[in-house]
């Protein structure tokens, strides 16, 4: 007979049995666990970047100080992806006799791409969602500057050749970006008006933007063919992530802590199936000597163990990818109808990509048990003492799992978060391990000098030395997993949210000059204003570098700042920040000085009017550009603050402006602009909810996952463990010894694994907080009582319920068949 | 090596021995054992428990080598021959009942049967088997699992399946051990008769005498040889020294 079908007989006969159920529930869980995880997580990146490509007005955009070449539209058309171009550019505007330094935006149809306008009929009235763009001939033109040039809807602005009638506010653009408070206020007119303006000749400093948004395959190779074509010294690439520093960040935050979820669930996983295979493997012992006995070659009888476990591989693929899938389309469809929003559909290679770890794992974990079976000999069928073959080499387990764990660090791109997961829960497992062993060697010593219960419980522990320390290793790195998943949706995502607390700023006031710093600053106090800043400002040009500078977008005009002490949100990367006392000292932030190459010890020349002054580069900041406060790239000691001309910037929390406080300080100093960035911080917010809910629904999987460990670890000695203690029942032992000796076996096991999981987990949580979330993490007493209480709870529960046959089943029943 | 067994010779062992690798050093577990079988004989082994018995069987069986001398079983030497050779061998040759019966719990009695004939490559299992079964009188229970059935009918089983595929030689570990007295007489009356009709030699190991007596002849074995004077002398039930009717 061949072994394709004798694996068909064994997998058939053998699976209508049950004798396989846990082997194929724990690859099925695994399966539809990473199924469910990777492909919710997938769909809520990509909704993620959906919602931070309406930041960019688009899924891709190309920048450039120069007109952008045609064919780089006509490839990205070919491709089907939808376009659109625009212009901006710094300009004096004239309404009547007043004149304002704008930014005019120059948008061709379609714009934009991602996201809508929003257009109000008069400055003071609220935005509503707007189709179109302005029509040729036509001005939007932003509040703010309507305000500053006590302009309003319908009047004339005079700018370049043209004289457009102003016929919508515009009250928000989706890609307003680059910092709030840093721009002149916005005119938007028709590309073509733009190009007829006469004010895009040689020498003006008019930005180009190509915007595109489609299908994200043909995205995709637009991006690559793309980078294949651009000169990066004049055009630069513009995705979702980098469209702006807020919604950026929190991208990146989000997918962080979806990717330590998406281990964990992996690692749940990774163990279930190494359970569930050792004892499937040893389960078929029997099996393999009684058919070498009946005249099976070793070879024949592998083929047909490795067909088979190909065949249930594929069965947990199959079923346990549709049952991921099923899954995490009822948790998206619930999730959905909360806020209005549908995902992104599921993608394929999420799917597959699950169902290589699984069958990697399953090679890996599976295959060389069932391998080692070659090795039974089939004199094991009269005398089980004489099997005992050696196994064979650990490269066979090494080889694929190293595949099979290389598939997530790739698909997360994360190394380092992988490697502080993985490397943790590798370092755990070998703790666990020593723990157990050294826990089965005293328990050992202990049993001879203890009595009744205490010794059946300590002895059932030595008895069972090799699947012990198997047990408490598997136990505690489940509930390491547990526990670390806990952490992160509860205590990690609580600080993300803590660090945008109520009370972050959604205002900025800009422009205020020196002598209105104190009325403006009570003025806001007293309309209830929080964590209210206010710090100088002023434009200078930065004129000469004893260093090379290597990007001229920063060559010339920037803003600076001075101050005596590091601000908040700012960390010093190198060097040392200036005092006080300090002078002639300049501090940059390090994306600054990365793109510029400005390096530390340089000295800059700047100059503001006719003065030119130098500093030198003594420290630069890694700066939180995600926390809602003034940040400035370049930072000046504070005696440059008595040469330079310089406005004010204040940044403040106001929930209601019920006093009308910003209108009247509108009205008392017209050249004061307020900003309100309040949508900008929603959309922050938004992105903390949807990956809350996502930690969510991974935890639901993780804990399936983690319940399949449980029971198959406690599964692997229930046989034995019921048949000892039918025995001593049957030697007098009451029920009660029987509870208190099995008590105390599972008790020490959880007391082991709990106390090493909750450690782990508590270190690991530091190290991802400190190492990749930028937060201090403090681990909670919470942490510990739930990993001890759950420990003991599911460990010694579910050891109780596994065995309460025994104590139901008269024992001379057990002892002769052997199972309850 | 093969050699046709013209003579009617279906096993023979030649000075064969069996050390294993004990923590207090070498164990030699069976020592310089000479036997030798002609087709259709019935020889029991008997001997006290841990007296080596079931490893002779199972060196004579070829699941082992043995770690000196040699066994020739129907007319191979399996000396030269590795574990695969020695499967191959086993296939349509030789036949096993043990005393736990070692039926698969997932495997009805029918599939049981018919696994055990598919390994042995029989073209039709299923109708081979479900005459084997028959034939122990469990036509019945084709359907039925070990688990649904007593220890006699799980050793009908095993016997149904020894047989089935018509062995030269059958082997049988305490067939009767697991089984209360009157039970364990009629598998053994059940396992003579099968015997007789197929015309099987069998080499029997158990410690009870009165089953061994059964056979034409008898062996006993004391700490791993054989005891001198019953030793490969095809006396008809020779006494030895056993005076009781169980040896334990």
């Amino acid at each position: 007979m061949n072994s394709f079908s004798l694996s068909h007989r064994l997998l058939l006969r053998q699976g209508r049995s049950g004798s396989l159920s846990l082997l194929v529930a724990g690859l099925l869980v695994a399966t539809a666990a990473l199924v469910a995880v990777s492909v919710f997580t997938d769909r809520v990146g990509r909704a993620l970047e959906r919602q931070a490509g309406e930041a960019l007005a688009a899924d891709i955009a190309i920048n450039s100080r120069s007109r952008i070449p045609e064919r780089f539209e006509a490839e990205a058309r070919r491709r089907g992806l939808d376009t659109a171009r625009l212009i901006t550019l710094n300009t004096a505007l004239f309404v009547g006799e007043d004149s304002l330094l704008v930014e005019v935006k120059g948008v061709s149809d379609g714009y934009p791409l991602r996201g809508t306008l929003e257009t109000a009929p008069r400055s003071n009235v609220a935005g509503a969602t707007s189709n179109d763009i302005p029509a040729v001939g036509e001005a939007w033109m932003a509040p703010r500057g309507l305000r500053q040039l006590g302009a309003e809807v319908g009047d004339i602005a005079l700018f370049g050749v043209h004289e457009l009638p102003i016929t919508r506010a515009l009250t928000f653009e989706p890609d307003r970006s680059g910092g709030p408070f840093l721009l002149a206020p916005r005119l938007l007119v028709h590309l073509d008006d733009l190009e007829s303006s006469e004010l895009l000749g040689p020498g003006t400093r008019a930005r180009h933007r190509l915007l595109a948004a489609g299908d994200e395959a043909s995205v995709d190779e637009f991006d690559d063919w793309l980078r294949g074509e651009i000169d990066p010294s004049v055009h630069r690439i513009l995705t979702a992530s980098d469209a702006d520093d807020q919604t950026g960040a929190a991208l990146a935050q989000a997918r962080r802590f979806l990717g330590v979820a998406a281990l964990t669930t992996l690692i749940l996983a990774a163990v279930g199936v190494l359970l569930s295979s050792l004892r499937f493997a040893r389960s078929q012992r029997d099996l393999v000597a009684l058919l070498k006995s009946f005249g099976a070659s070793g070879s024949e009888v592998m083929r047909a163990l490795g067909l088979m476990l190909f065949w249930l591989v594929a069965i947990a693929i199959v079923l346990g990818g549709l049952l991921g899938l099923l899954a995490q389309a009822a948790i998206a469809h619930a999730l959905a109808e909360g806020q209005g929003q549908a995902l992104p559909p599921p993608r394929l290679w999420p799917v597959l990509s699950a169902g290589s770890f699984t069958l990697l794992m399953a090679i890996g974990f599976a295959l060389p048990p069932l391998l080692n079976l070659r090795q039974v000999p089939p004199m094991r069928i009269l005398n089980q003492s004489l099997d005992q073959r050696v196994g064979l080499s650990w490269i066979l387990w090494a080889v694929p799992i190293i595949c099979a764990m290389a598939i997530p660090i790739i698909q997360l791109g994360n190394f380092q978060l992988a490697a502080i997961v993985l490397g943790a829960s590798l370092a755990l497992a070998g703790l666990l391990a020593t723990a157990g062993w050294v826990a089965m060697r005293a328990s050992g010593a202990l049993a001879s000098k203890a009595r009744a219960s205490w010794r059946f419980g300590l002895a059932g522990l030595r008895r069972r030395r090799a699947a012990g320390v198997i047990q408490i290793t598997a136990l505690g790195l489940g509930l390491m997993a547990l526990l670390l998943l806990m952490i992160v949706r509860t205590e990690l995502l609580g600080q993300w949210r803590g660090s945008l607390p109520e009370s972050t700023p959604d205002h900025f006031a800009v422009n205020i000059q020196p002598d209105q710093v104190d009325a403006v600053r009570q003025t806001l106090l007293d309309a209830g204003a929080q964590r209210l800043q206010i710090r100088p400002m002023a434009n200078v040009n930065l004129v000469d570098s004893t260093g090379e500078l290597n990007d001229d977008r920063f060559g010339r005009q920037v803003n600076v700042s001075w101050i005596d002490a590091l601000p908040p949100a700012n960390r010093v990367a190198a060097g040392e920040f200036f005092t006080a006392e300090s002078t002639g000292e300049v501090s940059l932030a390090e994306r600054w000085a990365d793109r510029t190459g400005v390096r530390l010890g340089d000295t800059l020349t700047f100059e503001s009017g006719a003065e030119q002054f130098t500093a030198r580069v003594t420290s630069i900041r890694d700066v939180e550009w995600d926390s809602f406060n003034v940040n400035f790239f370049i930072l000046m000691s504070p005696d440059a603050g008595e040469r330079l001309p310089h406005q004010n910037i204040a940044s403040f929390y106001l929930a209601d402006d019920d006093s009308g406080a910003l209108r009247a300080i509108s009205r008392s100093y017209p050249n004061v602009s307020t900003i309100d960035v309040g949508a900008l911080l929603e959309r922050v917010s938004d992105i903390i909810d949807r990956v809350s809910s996502a930690a969510q629904v991974v935890f639901v999987f993780t804990l399936l996952a983690g319940l399949i460990v449980l029971l198959a670890a406690l599964e692997a000695t229930r046989d034995e463990r019921r048949h000892e203690s039918a025995l001593i029942r049957t030697l007098g032992a009451d029920n009660a010894l029987i509870r208190r000796g099995l008590l105390i076996e599972y008790g020490i096991m959880a007391l082991i694994a709990a106390s090493l999981a909750t450690f782990g987990a508590a270190l690991v949580g530091w190290l991802l907080a400190r190492e990749l979330f930028d937060f201090s993490y403090q681990p909670s007493a919470l942490l510990f009582a739930i990993g001890f209480t759950s420990a003991f709870v599911l460990i010694v529960g579910s050891g109780w319920w596994g065995n309460r046959s025994v104590l139901a089943t008269p024992p001379v029943r057990i002892l002769r068949t052997g199972k309850a | 090596m093969s050699h046709p067994p013209s003579s009617g010779r279906i096993l023979a062992c030649e000075r064969v021995g069996y050390t294993v690798q004990a923590p207090g050093g070498q164990l030699d577990i069976l020592k310089d054992i000479s036997i030798e079988l002609k087709a259709g004989e019935t020889l029991a082994i008997v001997g006290a428990s841990g007296s080596g018995k079931t490893t002779l069987l199972g060196l004579l069986a070829g699941l082992e080598r043995p770690t000196a001398g040699r066994v020739e079983l129907v007319g191979t030497d399996l000396s030269d021959l590795d574990e695969d050779a020695r499967a191959r061998l086993r296939r349509r040759r030789v036949g096993f009942v043990f005393q736990s019966f070692h039926l698969l719990p997932s495997l009805t009695a029918l599939e049981n049967v018919m696994l055990a004939l598919e390994i042995g490559g029989f073209s039709e299992a299923r109708e081979r088997a479900v005459s084997a079964l028959g034939d122990v009188g469990l036509s019945h229970r084709l359907n039925h699992y070990p688990r649904q059935m007593s220890g006699g009918e799980q050793q009908r089983v095993a016997i149904a399946r020894a047989f089935a595929g018509d062995p030269a030689i059958l082997f049988a570990d305490e067939p009767t051990g697991n089984l209360d007295r009157r039970t364990g007489d009629s598998i053994a009356d059940l396992l003579f008769t099968i015997n007789q009709d197929h015309g099987t030699a069998l080499v029997l190991v158990t410690h009870d005498l009165r089953l061994a007596k059964r056979c034409a002849r008898l062996e006993e074995m004391e700490s791993g040889r054989l005891v001198e004077g019953s030793a490969g002398s095809g006396a008809p039930h020779p006494a030895g020294n056993l005076t009781a009717e169980h040896v334990d």
